[in-house]
């Protein structure tokens, strides 16, 4: 291979490329999931697996949502906050909750109150649960966000109607207290996303899946800057090290990079440094 | 640094008609960005052949590949009945004498069928000639597309080098092992190719050689593929295969 002029420019670059991983930069991936799903063959869907998958792209942290969650959040959330309990500081959880099954939203906001202290966020997906960011049985998860400034992770999509631009900014507004990551940026309506993120200080860009649309990353750290970019894989859908490649031969500043793939997160998610 | 000399057979120069945010208006700018991410060489196309012109696109590939020794021209298959393209029997020398060892076919943009009746004779030749022909997924002909539509063609042409490309990140290996293991000749890229231990698990049971590095640069960001496969757990042999040896392999097979 020849050396790529990104490493001849950035140490970032050129740690990645020669060892896959940058000592003085803990990857933190905010945007992961956890255990199998139907939809796709993965290789390595749980603990042992992901872990392997972390420490090749030199990721310190995941923090994961269970798929089997999406669908019963009794019976999924456990799974990620047991990874994170025996696996200490590689994995974090966000709590799902299914709006779909309204009778247990009392119950969803009392987990999230008696949360374990690896639960560090709420997930939300309204185009699985085909239910709108904005709706009602969203509200008492949000409410808690609000209240304690919880970062919520919601899957958003663009020209989709559960999750697209326009719902991210209801809730943008109702809650300005609640850090809210876009999941995906709005796929498609990127600059859509990046406008949110620029008018809400509580709105922030999340790379999953858009990190691959050449050229986006610099647009959005130019657009909206570094600090309200972060990275995520979905993991175990996405190898990280293709995301973190695109964070690292972007055209953009080591000190973006740091930013994106490590420093929000830490400030957002209140970790230690 | 980690040895390997990367040849992407799926990228492309010019001004598309939905830009990427960022893209290579010119070879040369194309040549830059490999620069950027380490890559030494690529099977290019370029914006008049994928979005407006094949005949035009095919002439001036060539030409703009002459001056530049790290960029290999692909042309764009077209039906030769309407007179934009090689005839089956002329289509050797023209491609001997244009240095093209490679095709794309984009049936459903360029509105043909990509079948035995537009094509049979021309398949014969490229099979005889080693030709590979890469076919993007997101493409169709009649009612087949995709993954369904390189299954027919290997079917009934199963001599044809097949590429199947831009695949799409949401892992395909239910699709294409399959086709892996009954065509010796299916090949595809590995642009978008994101399983997380893909690699790993997809060479430990079939080996490296049907894999084809790519980025589709300037759909995609050059470096994630590049940083995968660096790191990827597999052998090193292997990944030299797949960053570069099996596309020269296949392009150095073309009899011409």
């Amino acid at each position: 291979m020849t050396t790529p002029t990104a490493a001849r420019t950035s140490a970032i670059a050129a740690e990645f490329v020669e060892t896959g991983r940058c000592a003085t930069l803990p990857v933190i991936d905010a945007h992961a999931h956890y255990g199998p799903f139907q939809g796709i063959y993965f290789p390595k869907p749980e603990t042992e697996g992901m872990l392997d998958i972390m420490n090749r792209a030199g990721v310190q942290t995941s923090i994961c949502s269970a798929h089997s969650a999406l669908r019963d959040p009794r019976e999924g959330n456990p799974l990620v906050v047991e990874a994170a309990r025996r696996h200490p500081g590689r994995f974090l959880a966000y709590l799902a909750v299914n709006p779909n099954y309204p009778d247990e939203l009392e119950e969803a906001v009392a987990a999230l109150s008696e949360r374990d202290p690896a639960v560090v966020g709420i997930k939300l997906h309204p185009s699985w649960h085909r239910y709108p960011l904005s709706g009602p049985a969203h509200a008492p998860a949000f409410a808690f966000a609000d209240t304690h400034s919880l970062p919520v992770l919601s899957h958003t999509w663009g020209n989709t109607p559960t999750c697209g631009p326009e719902e991210v900014r209801r809730v943008a507004e109702r809650y300005p207290n609640a850090p809210l990551l876009m999941g995906h940026s709005c796929f498609g309506q990127f600059d859509e996303a990046m406008a949110l993120a620029r008018d809400f200080p509580n709105v922030y860009l999340e790379l999953t899946a858009a990190y691959r649309v050449s050229g986006l990353i610099e647009r959005m750290v130019g657009t909206v800057g570094a600090e309200k970019v972060l990275f995520g894989s979905d993991l175990p859908w996405f190898d990280q090290l293709y995301g973190i490649g695109c964070v690292v031969f972007s055209h953009i500043t080591d000190d973006d990079r740091r930013l994106i793939l490590r420093d929000n997160a830490v400030r957002l998610f209140g970790l230690a440094n | 640094m980690t040895g390997l000399s990367f040849f992407d057979c799926n990228v492309s120069y010019g001004r598309p008609s939905v830009p990427s945010p960022r893209q290579a208006v010119g070879p040369d700018e194309l040549l830059r960005e490999m620069d950027w991410c380490g890559v030494g060489e690529a099977l290019v196309t370029n914006a008049h052949q994928r979005h407006d012109d094949a005949v035009t696109g095919n002439r001036l590939v060539v030409e703009e590949c002459a001056k530049r020794d790290r960029l290999h021209p692909a042309w764009v298959l077209m039906p030769h009945q309407t007179g934009e393209f090689p005839t089956p029997d002329e289509l050797p020398a023209v491609l001997a004498r244009d240095g093209v060892r490679a095709l794309w076919a984009f049936p459903s943009r360029i509105r043909y069928l990509l079948d035995a009746n537009t094509f049979g004779p021309t398949f014969e030749v490229l099979s005889a000639l080693h030709v590979p022909l890469l076919l993007s997924l997101g493409e169709s002909s009649g009612r087949l597309s995709g993954w369904d539509l390189v299954g027919a063609l290997l079917s009934e042409y199963p001599r044809l080098t097949i590429v199947a490309a831009d695949q799409d990140c949401w892992g395909q290996d239910r699709y294409f092992r399959p086709l892996v293991e009954r065509y010796p000749n299916l090949y595809f890229d590995v642009a978008d190719f994101e399983l997380a231990g893909g690699y790993e698990s997809y060479c430990s049971r079939y080996g490296p050689d049907r894999m084809l590095f790519a980025t589709g640069f300037p759909g995609l960001c050059m470096g994630g593929p590049v940083l995968t496969l660096v790191h990827a757990n597999i052998r090193a042999e292997d990944k030299a295969a797949i960053a570069g040896g099996n596309l020269r392999r296949l392009l150095s097979e073309v009899k011409l």
